[in-house]
């Protein structure tokens, strides 16, 4: 099993042996179906350009902090739901549906790269990126590009949570057993655990209390 | 045979164990466009549902049809928070207003079963308080009804999901037709907080069955409630109301979107309703129409509906379609606890009060809240992490933290107001329909009403020994837009349901409600569309439609 790349001082670490796909032989074969195909080989692109993938990729690592392999691959999963216009049922008015809102909001991007350091937000050092996107984020209500940022922020963030905690791995992080049927908890009530599960191994690593752990 | 049986076979219909009963769909009654059927319902969901099975019992010729699928619970579901998406309401909606408010899986089902496919499973009633709160608190509106017109039927729905719960305190007293079930811990955080705050904490009443029902198996405690239950555990009318509704000669037409509602104008009565099926436009002859469509697409449907008689949209005479749509305050709070809760064992719906559900005179602001658990995936919670403005490292950092954190969840009730409201957009679906737009801006009273609910949920948790909590607002339940009133100009639909414009036409879902106190509104949409089944078949009410 593949493990995310995660510094103990970060949150790595704190569920050593615990194995989410070890449990896969105990799901029905419909839902195995669906978590498996995650760990396969990812969707290819299909609705960024080739601009909107490079600006894209560099986007979801920043906001799952995804700096080296071996990475959950957002991006691709990004692009299928956008391909699928599987979207959230929802889009807020005076802001395009969802699909060309990342298509605008990744060129946004590129524009204020180029404003900043002059080069598009993929090539930009990865503190540079950053520090765009705290700016977006720090605008809170405020427009940004003409959309309120809190909106495009919300927008992001969704889609990629949502593909980046799907995955088994980022469960492996968590401490998250993922599927549960047809064998459902056994064990359930504070501090109890299945077999299965592993207990964390820093229960200290608050991290509203920086420097306990 | 028990009571419940003799009333409502659908337990005992499906198999042994998960699954569904392929016999009772593959045998179903196929009506033909062209037979007049005593009734067409739009909408397989909680009100839909109902009508359909208590229609069908009592002889009437019923076609039900939903826009989504039929569901296979073991073939379509899976027991996995990104892989659900196809249960929601997902084609294209706008939202607008000061407090836009998502939709999606937030708070809107298709398919046959409708948003009770993916509700927790919380099946309170509301208070007897609620029908009234215009005369007694001076906001909202009155209802044409009163708490005893539901009670009797309450009772009966309860028994037919069933719901498990402690004996409830709280509005009228009443107990439950099964036992409470066991906390897990986010439940026992629950009650440990409530406990040292001196409040009133009960387990449920929740709509997933405690022990075998009919050939419907126990809980197995796995969390996915908001996913489909595969277990057949957990009440949604897919597996309370269509089985028996099938086996009394029903039929439940799925993948039928239905885009307009015809009335005759020299006659004044509904005739059937055009829909798309597969892509082909058809027409289903019905001497009654029973709208079942929702808080959202009811409205939408009856203002795309338009005729030289309706020019403004069916029922629209007043501009009341669409209006007084309401939601539910929802914020969620959080604690971190050195304990692990893993509160993703176990359904998110387990322990609540509604200490708190009434006007309290001490305070500047009207009616109140319930508090209940609520216990998100990683995905949901990574959202609530998110809305901190954690992101990166951060956010990875606060996420791998997971398993030590509890989750309350409040319902706020938001007065009904005439702005907050369904219009179309200018933007078409791809049946070229004008899609529905949702405005939503709340007043001061329900600003106040979600403060005080994080206020007693943040100290509920310190005292169970959280050191830390944090709250995302949201909204939850959409309810009204298309609301029972005394009279046609405060309402679309009278205490019956039945809508003032057209004699033949009614509405039985969550639209009609003139207020939503701070309930879950399943079991109260159920309840109202037992009664209006009732009184269509038992001639109480003068239906001009009906059965022939």
């Amino acid at each position: 099993m593949s493990s995310l790349p995660l510094d103990p001082s970060a949150g790595g670490g704190r569920f050593p042996g615990f194995d989410v796909m070890g449990q896969e032989k105990h799901w029905d074969e419909v839902t195995s179906a669906v978590v498996v195909s995650r760990l396969g080989m990812p969707p290819d692109i299909r609705f960024f350009n080739a601009a909107e993938e490079a600006t894209a990729t560099a986007l979801c690592d920043q906001l799952l902090d995804q700096r080296e392999p071996p990475r959950v691959p957002v991006v691709n999963m990004v692009d299928a739901r956008l391909a699928e216009d599987q979207t959230d049922g929802w889009h807020y008015e005076g802001m395009a549906p969802d699909g060309q809102s990342w298509r605008d909001s990744l060129s946004a991007l590129d524009e204020d790269a180029m404003a900043h350091s002059g080069c598009a937000f993929a090539e930009a050092a990865w503190e540079t990126q950053t520090a765009i996107l705290q700016a977006v984020q720090d605008l809170g209500s405020e427009d940004w590009h003409g959309i309120p940022a809190s909106r495009v922020w919300s927008l992001w963030t969704r889609y990629a949570c949502t593909a980046f905690y799907s995955h088994p791995w980022a469960w492996e992080e968590i401490g998250f057993a993922g599927p549960a049927y047809p064998r459902g908890y056994k064990n359930i009530g504070v501090n109890k655990l299945e077999p299965f599960e592993v207990a964390d191994a820093h229960p200290a690593q608050d991290p509203l209390r920086k420097g306990t752990s | 045979m028990n009571r419940v049986r003799e009333r409502n076979e659908s337990a005992w219909l499906l198999p042994a164990g998960p699954g569904i009963n392929h016999r009772l769909r593959d045998d179903m009654r196929i009506f033909d466009d062209s037979d007049e059927v005593d009734v067409v319902i739009v909408g397989c969901g909680a009100g839909g549902s109902t009508m359909a099975q208590r229609l069908a019992r009592a002889g009437w010729s019923v076609v039900a049809m939903d826009a989504g699928p039929f569901w296979d619970p073991e073939k379509d579901w899976v027991s996995d928070e990104a892989g659900s998406h196809h249960l929601y309401w997902t084609e294209p909606r706008v939202i607008g207003g000061a407090d836009p408010v998502p939709l999606g899986s937030n708070n809107s089902g298709r398919g046959v079963g409708g948003s009770m496919i993916h509700y927790a499973g919380y099946a309170p009633r509301f208070h007897p308080s609620d029908f009234r709160i215009h005369s007694t608190d001076g906001v909202g509106a009155d209802w044409p009804l009163e708490y005893n017109d539901l009670k009797p039927y309450y009772a009966d729905i309860e028994e037919e999901l069933p719901v498990a719960g402690d004996d409830w305190p709280w509005g009228d007293p009443h107990s439950y037709p099964q036992r409470p079930h066991p906390v897990s811990g986010n439940g026992d955080m629950f009650l440990r907080g409530a406990l040292a705050c001196g409040i009133t904490a009960k387990v449920g009443p929740v709509a997933i069955s405690n022990g075998r029902f009919g050939n419907r198996p126990h809980c197995i405690y796995r969390g996915f409630c908001l996913q489909g239950c595969k277990v057949n555990a957990k009440a949604s009318p897919l597996i309370t109301h269509i089985p028996d509704a099938l086996a009394h000669g029903a039929e439940v037409r799925a993948d039928s979107m239905v885009t307009r509602i015809e009335v005759d104008e020299h006659t004044g009565k509904a005739t059937g309703v055009h829909y798309n099926r597969r892509g082909r436009q058809r027409f289903q002859q019905a001497k009654t129409v029973v709208v079942a469509g929702y808080s959202i697409e009811t409205p939408r449907l009856l203002l795309n509906s338009t005729s030289t008689r309706f020019p403004e949209g069916l029922c629209n005479d007043f501009d009341l379609v669409g209006r007084y749509l309401m939601v539910q305050g929802a914020p969620q709070t959080a604690g971190r606890f050195d304990d692990e809760v893993r509160m993703f064992k176990a359904p998110p719906p387990e322990v609540s009060t509604e200490e708190f559900y009434e006007t309290d005179p001490s305070k500047d602001y009207k009616r109140g809240f319930s508090i209940q658990t609520v216990s998100p995936l990683p995905i949901t919670w990574a959202e609530h992490v998110a809305a901190q403005g954690h992101w990166g490292a951060g956010l990875r950092q606060y996420m791998s933290d997971y398993v030590h954190w509890s989750c309350l969840g409040a319902l706020c009730e938001f007065l009904p107001l005439p702005e907050n409201r369904v219009v179309l957009s200018s933007e078409l679906d791809r049946h070229g329909l004008p899609v529905a737009q949702f405005n939503y801006s709340r007043c001061e009273n329900d600003r106040a009403l979600m403060k005080a609910a994080q206020s007693v949920m943040e100290e509920m948790l310190k005292a169970a020994g959280a050191d830390e909590v944090i709250t995302i607002n949201r909204y939850a339940h959409l309810v009204g837009g298309a609301r029972m009133g005394a009279d046609e100009h405060s309402g679309v639909v009278d205490g019956d349901c039945r809508s003032f414009a057209v004699p033949n036409l009614y509405i039985t879902d969550g639209s009609v409600l003139p207020t939503e106190g701070s309930a879950n509104p399943a079991l109260t949409i159920m309840a109202i569309a037992a009664r209006v089944a009732d009184r269509m078949s038992t001639g109480n009410h003068a239906t001009q439609g009906g059965r022939s």
